[in-house]
């Protein structure tokens, strides 16, 4: 037991993951891919402004809005980036066959799939790291705290653990590594989509059974949208962008997760992140949803590549 | 050091490895012979718990593969017939990899890379990529690889095939020395006399089923130069048994209708010189071939493959 935070594959993953310049090169890569699209879409709005005039309400939030715009970005990025990062976790050890030679050793399965997620995790982490000095923008124009910053990317990290364990699952369960990589872009891409549609209907529904009476409907919020953290980072930046109040976003959003903006402009002055979290945000339980079922996916992984099991046996098609 | 007793192994409904019993004592290098699609590559991954087995027991040195993995792989080095390296780690780096997923601290899995590496004959090369290694050095470490954490029995499956000449003389004495440091081994192939300078011991499988095991001199004995030649003739049967005894290598010729069967002691390319015989003597010859008994047919099988290699 005093090895159980030593794992071979993390410690030996990390050093060939950071060895040269290959990482380093990622990560500008990856900074200049959001760099390039914020700055498209900045350009188009202020071409925007310049052409029509005024000074509207937009450029007031003009921080508010760099925030969001990196924030939705960069939480693609990393739903793109981690199926890649994880598919070929597995697969890839069976296809140079090198599998074998790691399952024969004393390293548990379990052990060989935390490892593998780690240092996946950990490249991203390095990506979200990297993109710091872009967020950074955003407080000079205020409105964002750095405590606002380090919840999104917690929240971030808990998506990439999520993606990446279906990820790996899909290695686990495919001999390819292609194979693998599509069915996890399939399988996410459909359940993000499907749960949003699903919820819709279900939204709807809600409110129908609400149009006779005069009350107004509790909030109301779909069992699906649980299994999807673009719902939870719809949430928590809703909670963070109190400068954006008005408008229908924030109103149906309110009409699901029930609360009312903290006030002007004051969270970001006053708080810190930890103490601005709402205890029982939907984010926060969309969170711990997508970790269970995360740690699912990585059992059933472990377990399946764990070549032999004592009561399996007399279980065996004969 | 292993005892498999009625090992069975089933993929769906096809018996790959049928109530198979062996017993390996410690100390030996043990041959493990069978032609192609025998079950050999079956058997030793369930040696080397990394397949389940249908029903059966293997133990080695005593502890169950199937209750205690985890302490059959401590006392197992396996080396396995296809395999990868990780090609972006160096020599000493991929050694060190395996001892830290076997356990072993930092400065003894050095210590032992080392020495394994001078075993193997890679010292030079400790700093190199592994992607930088020929084939045969890639099989070297691979073997070294397998015996970081100092097992007891070692299990190489089909180590030899692909190997020049020249490798294969480096493997035997590299086994020797692991001999005399007190390990078993055992090696598969599918080609007896390419083991049989290497093993004391040899067991041959067909169809998953162990066919003879024992001593290599006896097998050996038991094949080399005897082939069982058939030999259908229209006519005078006893004129051509008459013609056959006086052959030099012919012995112990029986009568079986109008075929004759005969052992023959020759080298078998000597062959057509019983059939000129007999056709010299106008004996109607209606077919002439090496019988395809049980047995024979394996030993053929297993000793071709050297003529058709080399
Ligand atoms: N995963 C598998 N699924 C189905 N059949 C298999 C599988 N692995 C091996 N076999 C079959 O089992 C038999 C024995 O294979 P193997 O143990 O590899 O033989 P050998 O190593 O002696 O050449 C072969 O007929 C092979 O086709
Ligand atoms: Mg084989």
């Amino acid at each position: 037991m005093k090895n159980f935070f030593r794992n071979p594959v993390l410690e030996s993953e990390l050093k060939v993951k950071m060895r040269g310049w290959r990482a380093a090169m990622a990560v500008t890569a990856y900074i200049g891919i959001m760099l390039l699209i914020a700055y498209l879409y900045f350009k188009t709005i202020l071409d925007s402004v310049l052409r029509y005039g005024g000074y509207n309400s937009a450029s007031q939030s003009i921080g508010l809005q760099v925030y969001s715009v990196l924030a939705v970005l960069q939480f693609a990025l990393i739903i793109l980036v981690t199926p890649a990062q994880t598919a070929g976790a597995i697969s890839a050890e069976r296809e140079k066959q090198t599998l074998d030679l790691l399952l024969c050793t004393k390293i548990s399965s379990i052990g060989i799939i935390f490892g593998k997620l780690v240092s996946s995790l950990s490249f991203i982490l390095l990506l979200i790291i990297g993109s710091i000095p872009l967020f950074s923008l955003v407080f000079l124009f205020g409105g964002i705290s750095p405590g606002d910053v380090a919840t999104l990317f917690l929240f971030y990290m808990i998506t990439a653990f999520a993606v990446g364990s279906i990820g790996i699952f899909c290695s686990a369960m495919f001999k390819k590594t292609v194979t693998a990589a599509v069915t996890a872009y399939i399988t996410i891409f459909v359940l993000g989509i499907v749960t949003v549609i699903l919820g819709a209907y279900m939204l709807a529904n809600y409110y129908d059974s609400f149009a006779q009476t005069s009350t107004t409907p509790p909030p109301y919020i779909p069992s699906v949208f649980y299994l999807n953290p673009a719902i939870g980072l719809a949430d928590l930046m809703l909670q963070q962008l109190d400068g954006m109040s008005g408008g229908l976003v924030p109103s149906i959003s309110r009409s699901i997760f029930g609360y009312s903006y903290y006030g002007g402009s004051s969270a970001a002055t006053q708080n810190t992140g930890i103490a601005f979290w709402k205890p029982w945000s939907f984010w926060i339980k969309n969170s711990l949803v997508l970790i269970s079922i995360a740690c699912l996916l990585l059992g059933i992984s472990a377990w399946k590549i764990k070549p032999v099991h004592r009561w399996k046996r007399g279980w065996e098609r004969k | 050091m292993l005892v498999i007793k009625d090992l069975v192994k089933k993929y769906g409904k096809f018996v790959a490895v049928d109530h198979l019993n062996l017993e390996v004592e410690p100390g030996h290098i043990f041959g493990f012979v069978g032609p192609n699609g025998a079950g050999k590559t079956t058997t030793i991954k369930i040696i080397a718990t990394l397949l389940q087995p249908t029903s059966g027991t293997v133990k080695v040195d005593g502890v169950n593969v199937v209750e205690e993995p985890l302490k059959v792989r401590e006392r197992i080095g396996y080396m396995p017939d296809f395999f990868g390296v990780y090609d972006n780690l160096k020599v000493m780096e991929y050694l060190d990899f395996y001892g830290s997923c076997y356990g072993i601290p930092y400065r003894e899995r050095q210590k032992t890379a080392l020495e394994l590496l001078e075993l193997v004959d890679l010292i030079r090369k400790k700093d190199s990529y592994v992607d930088s290694l020929s084939r045969g050095m890639k099989q070297r470490l691979c073997l070294a690889r397998s015996l970081i954490h100092n097992p007891k029995l070692l299990v190489l499956d089909e180590p030899a095939s692909g190997m020049d000449p020249r490798a294969r003389i480096e493997l035997k004495e590299i086994l020797r020395e692991l001999k005399n440091m007190g390990k078993t081994i055992i090696i598969s192939s599918h080609i007896l006399t390419e083991l049989s300078q290497i093993c004391d011991m040899v067991g041959i499988i067909e169809k998953g089923k162990m066919v003879i095991a024992g001593d290599m001199d006896d097998i050996m004995k038991r094949i080399t130069g005897k082939t069982i030649v058939r030999i259908k003739i229209s006519g005078d049967l006893e004129k051509a048994v008459n013609i056959l005894k006086e052959q030099p290598l012919v012995s112990g010729i029986i009568k079986e209708g109008d075929e004759l069967e005969l052992s023959y002691e020759g080298e078998e390319r000597e062959l057509w010189k019983l059939l000129k015989a007999l056709v010299d003597e106008e004996i109607s010859v209606v077919s002439f071939g090496k019988a395809e008994g049980n047995l024979e047919k394996i030993f053929m099988e297993v000793t071709q493959g050297e003529e058709l290699l080399s």
